[in-house]
Parts: C-alpha cells; sequence; structure tokens
C-alpha cells in the first residue's frame, strides 16, 4: 500500500485522543450527594460487563474512526488486479524506448509505423504522475529525462532517423537504469516494429523486478532497400536486402536500380541494371564506362524504385579515378595466363598500360618497384621466393600449406573477394609491422588466416591466381579484384569508408587534396522488416519472464499493472460512515 | 399561590409549602381533603350517618342517595360521621437521608414527610383518634405520645419541628424500641425512604403487626431517585454512610431504575405477605392524593 499525501498520515497521533480523553474525563468527575447509592451499586454490578463492553467497544470504534479518516485523508493505494488501463499506480521508474529508426519510416496500412508507436509511447508517458521518473529512450540511444510534458513534447517532434538501434542493448541499459531507481515500480516500455535483426543480438540481462513490455509488431511487409554500393575500376556492385513479408512468389520480379555517378557535374554517367527482387544478399553489378571518367573523387547515387521504406531506396556513394597503372607479369608466366589475361582486358579497357610500375610476379619480388607478388607454382621454390622478399625488408612470407575455404574481405574494398572459394594456399606468416615498410595490412582472410595481405608497396597472396588454387579466376570479379590490385591496393590508395547516417558523402582532404571519403547511410539490417516473433522478442529483451510483447490493447491494459493502485480513500470514507453510525448508535443506546 | 384548583391537597407540595409553617399547609390539606372524602378515609371503624347534601362534580357514585334520586329525581350524596377511640402512631424517619431533594425546587424528603404526618394527624384527631408521633433517625429523637385532648395536634407539630436532621439510619433499632411504646393496639403509620435494610426493618414492623396493631408504610422517594440523572460522568456519594460511586448516568439509567423498580416491588411483596399497607410515594405528589391512598 502506499499513499499520495503520506504526510497527513501524521494524523494517525490523533487515534490516541479517545483513550486520553476516556482517561482524563475518568480523573475528575464532579461529587454529588445521592441517598439511594445502595440503588446505584447493585445496578452497576449488574451492568458492569454490559459497560465495560459498551466502552471497549466505544473505544475501538472511536479509534477506528479517527484512523480511518486518517487514511482517507492520505488517500491511500492498493494493489488491484484485473485487467483495465485505468486507476493509479506506485510511483515508477520507467524509460520508454521509442524506435525511430529508419525501419519505422515504413508505412503500412497507410499509415506510418512510427506514427503507430509514437501513440503508444504519448499514451506510455501521459498515464505518468508526477511521482514517477521517466526516460526516454530513441534511436539514437540518449537517455532523456524531463517532466512529462518536454518528454511528450519530444515525442511529438520526433521523426524517423538515420539510426539503427539494438533493442536488446538498448533494454539492458534501460533495465539497468531502471533497476537503479529506488521506486517500487520499475518498467521498460519498448515502441518498435520489433525487426528480427533488432533483436537478434543477444539476450538482455534485465533484473528481477524490472519489467519490460513490448508493442507487438504490425503487419509485415515487403521492401528492397540498398544495402551497400560499391564502385570498383568497370563496375559498380550494388548489395540489396529487404524482405518478402512471407509473399509464396516463386521467382521474385526483377529489381531496376538506377546509378548516376557525378552528379551536376560535366561527365555524369547513368547506368541501369536489373538485380533479383527481394532476396537478402543480392547483388547487382553495373557495368561502368570508366574511360569517360577523369581522374579524381567522383559521388554517385544508386537507387531503387520507391518502396514502403523510401530511407534504403537511395544510397550515394564515392570512387575515386585514378590514372592507369603500368603494369607488368614476370616473364616467363611466372603470374600465370589467368593474370596475363586479366590484364590485357585492363590494357583494352584502359585500365592500365604496359610498364614497370607495377609488377605482378609467381615469387620473386622486384627491387624498386610496386610488387604484387603470387606464391611460386613450384613448392621447392617457396624459400628462394621467402628469402627474395625477407631481402626486399618484407616480414611475410609463405609457411606451410593451408586449408581450403571461403575467401573473407576484411577490407581494402574488395568484396568481390567474399565467399570465393580457395582450395589451395599457403599459410602468410609475418610480425605484420616492418619499420622500413610501414604497418601491413591483411585485406581478406581464409579460415580465419591472412590471405592478402599488403606491406608497404608489396601485396603478398596465398594462393595463385589460377583455377587450381581458387575460384576467383572464373568468377565475375576476377577482373575488377585484379583492376583493384595494380590501381589502388597495391598503391596504398585510401578506402572509401562506410558509416551509419543520413545519406551523404563526406570527404577527408589533406591540405589540397582529398585523401578518403565516408560515405554515410542506413544500417543494412534496416532494409529487412521481418519481425521477430514474440517468443523471440521476449526472450532477446530479458526472458520470457521479464519480457512480454503485447498487442496494442493488451499493452494498454498491461503497463503499470504491476504497480496498479487504486485509490480507496471513498471506500474508507463509507467506513467512516459506518463507524459513526455505529458509534451513534452504541454511545445512545443506554442498555 | 399560581392559579388553578382551590383545594390545597390537590396542588404541587412546594407550592402548598411555601403557604406558611406545617400547621398552616396540614389544615388547609385536611380542609380541602376533607371536603372530597365523604367518610372516614379509615374504614373498619364505628360510622354514622348525619345527613344529605347536595351533589357536586367529582363526589363518588357509591354515596348517591338513590332512593331520594327515585323519589324526586334529585342528586343528594350521603355524609357520616365517625365514632372510633382508635390510637395512632405516627412515625417519621428523621434520618440524613431524609434531607434531600433532587432539586431544590422541590420538598426534601423530610420536610414532605413532616407535612403529611401533621395532616395525618390532623385528620385523626379530628376524628377523635388518639394520636401520636415518634421521630427516628438511629435513634428515637421525640416521642409525643398518643392522646385525644386538646393541643395534642400542636404538641404534634412541635416534636415534628424540634427534630434536626439526623446522620444514619438503623431504623430496625428504633422501631423495636417503639413496640414497647405502643402498648396498646392500634394504627401505626411509618414514613420513611425506606433506604435501610429491608430485612431488620420488615422484623421489626412483622413484630408490630402480630402484636395486632395496622401497620401502614408510606414508602418516600424523590423522582430524582427514581430516575437517574446528572452529568455525563459524576461521583454520587450516600450522605450518610459517605460510600460513592463513579457512574454515567445516561449509561446506568436504565439499569437504576430496573433496581428501583425490583426494590420497590421487593417492599410491596414483602409488607403485603405480612398484611402491612405499603404505599411508594414520591414527594411530587400533591398530599392529598397521599392521603387518598389511605381510603
Amino acid at each position: 500500500m502506499s499513499f499520495i499525501h503520506p504526510l497527513a498520515l501524521l494524523g494517525l497521533a490523533a487515534a490516541a485522543i479517545p483513550a486520553l480523553l476516556h482517561l482524563l474525563q475518568r480523573r475528575v468527575p464532579p461529587e454529588i450527594d445521592f441517598p439511594p447509592v445502595r440503588y446505584l451499586s447493585a445496578a452497576e454490578r449488574e451492568s458492569a460487563r454490559r459497560l465495560r463492553l459498551r466502552h471497549l467497544l466505544l473505544l475501538i470504534l472511536r479509534t477506528a474512526l479517527i484512523v480511518v479518516i486518517v487514511l482517507a485523508a492520505a488517500r491511500p493505494l492498493v494493489r488491484v488486479t484485473g485487467v483495465g488501463g485505468g486507476g493509479a499506480h506506485e510511483p515508477t521508474a520507467l524509460v520508454v524506448i521509442l524506435d525511430n529508426s529508419p525501419s519505422s519510416g515504413a508505412v503500412v496500412d497507410g499509415r506510418l509505423v512510427l506514427d503507430r508507436l509514437r501513440v503508444a509511447a504519448h499514451s506510455s508517458i501521459g498515464r505518468t504522475t508526477s511521482a514517477d521518473r521517466v526516460w526516454l529512450m530513441l534511436s539514437d540511444g540518449v537517455l532523456r529525462g524531463g517532466t512529462r510534458e518536454a518528454l511528450l513534447a519530444t515525442i511529438d517532434s520526433t521523426r524517423s532517423g538515420w539510426q539503427r538501434l539494438d533493442l536488446v542493448q538498448a533494454v539492458e541499459r534501460a533495465a539497468r537504469l531502471v533497476e537503479a531507481q529506488p521506486l517500487p515500480g520499475r518498467e521498460v516500455h519498448v515502441l518498435s516494429d520489433l525487426q528480427n535483426t533488432a533483436v537478434a543480438t543477444g539476450r538482455a540481462t534485465v533484473a528481477r523486478g524490472v519489467r519490460v513490455l513490448a508493442t507487438a509488431p504490425g503487419r509485415a511487409v515487403a521492401n528492397r532497400g540498398i544495402a551497400a554500393v560499391s564502385v570498383s575500376e568497370g563496375a559498380a556492385v550494388i548489395s540489396l536486402r529487404g524482405s518478402s513479408a512471407g509473399s509464396d512468389e516463386p521467382v521474385p520480379p526483377p529489381v531496376p536500380v538506377t546509378i548516376r555517378i557525378g552528379a551536376g557535374r560535366r561527365g555524369e554517367v547513368a547506368a541501369r541494371g536489373l538485380g533479383t527482387g527481394g532476396v537478402s544478399g543480392a547483388a547487382v553489378t553495373v557495368s561502368l564506362p570508366a574511360q569517360t571518367l577523369a581522374p579524381g573523387w567522383w559521388m554517385g547515387e544508386a537507387q531503387l524504385e520507391p518502396d514502403e521504406l523510401r530511407a534504403d531506396d537511395r544510397r550515394p556513394f564515392a570512387w575515386r579515378v585514378a590514372p592507369p597503372a603500368r603494369v607488368m607479369a614476370t616473364p616467363g608466366g611466372g603470374a600465370g595466363s589467368f593474370v596475363a589475361a586479366a590484364l590485357a582486358v585492363l590494357q583494352d579497357g584502359r585500365r592500365i598500360a604496359p610498364g614497370r610500375d607495377v609488377v605482378i610476379s609467381g615469387g620473386e619480388p622486384l627491387a624498386g618497384a610496386r610488387a604484387i607478388v603470387l606464391p611460386p607454382e613450384d613448392p621447392a621454390l617457396v624459400g628462394q621466393a621467402n628469402r627474395a622478399l625477407e631481402s626486399r625488408g618484407v616480414l611475410w612470407s609463405w609457411g606451410q600449406p593451408g586449408t581450403p575455404g571461403p575467401v573473407v574481405a576484411s577490407g581494402g574494398g574488395v568484396p568481390m573477394l567474399n565467399g570465393v572459394q580457395v582450395v589451395k594456399r599457403y599459410q602468410l606468416q609475418g610480425a605484420g609491422t616492418s619499420g622500413e615498410q610501414g604497418a601491413a595490412e591483411i585485406l581478406a582472410t581464409v579460415n580465419g588466416e591472412p590471405w592478402l595481405v599488403r606491406a608497404g608497396n608489396v601485396v603478398l597472396l596465398g594462393s595463385r591466381l589460377d583455377t587450381a588454387w581458387t575460384a576467383l579466376p572464373a568468377s565475375p570479379g576476377f577482373v575488377p579484384f585484379v583492376d583493384a590490385l595494380v590501381n589502388r591496393i597495391v598503391a596504398g590508395a585510401a578506402e572509401v569508408d562506410q558509416a551509419e547516417g543520413a545519406p551523404r558523402v563526406e570527404f577527408q582532404t589533406r591540405g589540397s587534396d582529398t585523401i578518403a571519403a565516408t560515405v554515410y547511410g542506413p544500417d543494412a539490417r534496416e532494409s529487412d522488416l521481418t519481425p521477430a516473433t514474440p517468443a523471440n522478442a521476449s526472450a532477446a529483451l530479458g526472458g520470457r519472464d521479464r519480457a512480454e510483447v503485447l498487442d496494442a490493447d493488451r499493452f494498454a491494459a498491461e503497463r503499470f499493472s504491476g504497480t496498479r493502485r487504486a485509490d480507496i480513500s471513498g471506500a474508507l470514507l463509507v467506513l467512516a460512515l459506518l463507524l459513526a453510525a455505529a458509534e451513534l448508535g452504541v454511545a445512545t443506546r443506554t442498555r | 399561590m399560581p392559579p388553578g384548583p382551590q383545594r390545597l391537597d390537590l396542588l404541587d407540595p412546594a407550592d402548598v409549602a411555601r403557604l406558611g409553617g406545617i400547621e398552616i399547609v396540614a389544615e388547609g390539606v385536611v380542609e380541602g381533603f376533607l371536603a372530597g372524602v365523604h367518610r372516614s378515609p379509615f374504614r373498619g371503624f364505628s360510622v354514622e350517618f348525619t345527613e344529605h347534601r347536595a351533589y357536586q362534580p367529582g363526589d363518588e357514585l357509591r354515596y348517591l342517595d338513590w332512593r331520594i334520586l327515585g323519589r324526586s329525581d334529585r342528586l343528594f350524596v350521603k355524609q357520616f360521621e365517625e365514632e372510633t377511640n382508635l390510637r395512632s402512631m405516627i412515625l417519621v424517619d428523621a434520618s440524613r437521608s431524609m434531607a434531600w431533594h433532587g432539586t431544590p425546587e422541590r420538598l426534601t424528603k423530610r420536610a414532605y414527610a413532616d407535612r403529611l404526618a401533621a395532616a395525618l394527624a390532623l385528620i385523626l384527631l379530628r376524628q377523635r383518634d388518639a394520636t401520636g408521633l415518634v421521630t427516628f433517625d438511629e435513634q428515637v429523637r421525640q416521642v409525643v405520645p398518643a392522646r385525644v385532648k386538646t393541643g395534642q395536634w400542636s404538641r404534634i407539630v412541635r416534636g415534628l419541628l424540634e427534630t434536626p436532621d439526623g446522620q444514619g439510619t438503623a431504623a430496625h433499632a428504633a422501631l423495636q424500641r417503639l413496640t414497647a411504646l405502643l402498648a396498646r393496639r392500634g394504627m401505626v403509620i411509618l414514613l420513611s425512604d425506606l433506604l435501610f435494610d429491608r430485612e431488620l426493618a420488615l422484623t421489626a414492623l412483622r413484630y408490630l403487626r402480630h402484636r395486632g396493631h395496622q401497620v401502614i408504610v408510606f414508602h418516600l422517594m424523590d423522582p430524582a431517585e427514581v430516575e437517574l440523572s446528572g452529568p455525563p460522568e459524576v461521583r454520587f456519594r450516600d450522605p450518610e454512610s459517605s460510600v460513592s460511586v463513579v457512574v454515567r448516568p445516561r449509561e446506568l439509567a436504565r439499569a437504576y431504575a430496573d433496581t428501583v423498580r425490583r426494590e420497590v416491588a421487593a417492599w410491596r411483596k414483602a409488607c403485603r405477605r405480612h398484611g402491612i399497607a405499603y404505599h411508594h410515594v414520591q414527594t411530587d405528589l400533591p398530599f392529598g392524593m397521599a392521603l387518598r391512598l389511605l381510603t
């Protein structure tokens, strides 16, 4: 039980008044001569038991009357059970998590998802009282305190943002906050579209006594979004991501993708391609007429046809066009026939030119040139090749043969390597640093072991670029990979970084030179609008004993239900009236 | 004197008492009382018809002369004259409890008893009965032997006036002494609040009855002794024994009234069992009404 006006309980001291009056009144009664005292004594003897009971009953009734009136003045709140969103509640620490991540901008049934969430958030905070402590968390993860009115104003002004919200982490933080509050009630209200990807990162730790209530996601809708755009020499690879909303279409319709490079400047290029619709992980490769672009940094944008979620329908990208590298392969076919063929293609496309700036060799680096070194085909020459590397100051070397596996690109702008199977390789071993060569950079791995490494102006591969070693030469990304190797990677050109935020491109400059670019866009996981099942969501948001995923009506009913209280002052006043009537009856009854 | 009936015996005793001393009051009461009766109130004694007089409203129908009514169609009532030699002794309780009244506007029980005793004595003397007086509290205070000679009433009144309010009441002792004073058979009238041990008092009264006396008891009570009232809480003290008790009159009123009723009923029952006439009289009862109890 709690009280709205607990200070009124000080009035309970008045409960002693009847007893005190009883004692004080008995002290000094007036004295009167009365001859038939013997009759009085007899009457009192006969009535003594009844009078004692009556006095005791009156004392109890009067004391109870005062206690009940004081309690009614203190406005007691008692725990009530049953469904219903009304009534008061005990002071509660509440965090309202309003998920305004990009996915909240989806339109479902003609209405923004965020609008539905905002109404629920408004209602949750609107139900709080001055005795509650309330915070609001948006997808930026910031816990906002303040008055109820201020938070309501914040909710009203909230729009869909560009930051993804990891609900597991958000709930965990919110639960820690409310758990630290010295209030009887602790609740976290999660108002989110409950994307599967938002609750797939683990399970939130929620302390006992903290209730996590989440609104059930609405109807699932199909969506296609651009997860990433990578532009390499001669081609743009657009990664798509989305959700199918459970449609049973055997063959998803193709997705038209439009690429614009250099919008608003001379030499603007536009290209279109078709991707496989609605399948996460799908990619569209659009060939670019690179020869038309002058050297320098270029910006572009990929666009999809508008759908229910507009935030992921366009994504900018940046690309640096460099002068063609002058490349040669070592005589005697040390680099292999596939490399020679790729170089021929690049030369035909004017992506490279003959020369000795970059040398691709089969184990023996050339002094004074940027080198791309493949392991020698003959295992007996591996030692000689390692010594050659060492003599050049490269601390990396080929070791024992490694296990087969897929390539995982870990940076360097070589996404075309992802998933390419490697069947034969040497383990690349090295300290990774060299005082002379500078920091080494691992650009790709196989089974967690380095497979593509750049150390200064030398790039080492763990496998030869041959179909007997890897499937890469037979994949469509082989020529772009060779292009990236000779034009960018071996030269140590800066990558284009990706960051989460409103779609835009920011350049980094050093002096008058632009050295890097950062491309902002929504997190690709926002495109997958597949909602989590209630069971999975409640398990991720604290466990099924702490978290509940409820539809709108039940959410409204369950809010503060753990601490819901009914004001029983009215009932107490009725009880006080009954006690007063009983007291009056007993007091006026003379026998 | 307030307007109303002219018969003093029917007025409020306190109002009548304001007219003067005991003699005046008693004479006035007796005059009024005798005007309303037609024979001796004390039945069982010799009476003779004297004359007729015209009927007045209020006259008892049993004294209507039916023969005259049948002959002349006029209403006459018969009047009688007693011839008696009754010896009567009036015993007045003068204990301290008798000197109490519930409100100053009422007579004390003693004052009421004195005036009633004087009136009784006057009636008895007028019908030529030898009448005497004994006052007592713990002991016999005044004794006026029963006589019928001139000046006897004055002696009785003086005996009443010269008896102060006593302290305690040990009536049975005084009553036992009285048995020796009442050697000849006659009538004994006791005026008391009976606030003493009932069994002991009854023993003495039974003895008188056994000696052939006609015994009449007037149990006097102030109305405030019948209905308990007072402040919310009060300490009541017995003026004779100084015993006190703290009560809330409102709480105890009904139980007290029941106790009083039981006490009166017990006295009445005990007296009837022994052939003693018992009359419960409150001190606001007009004297005439009290006297009429004897008829």
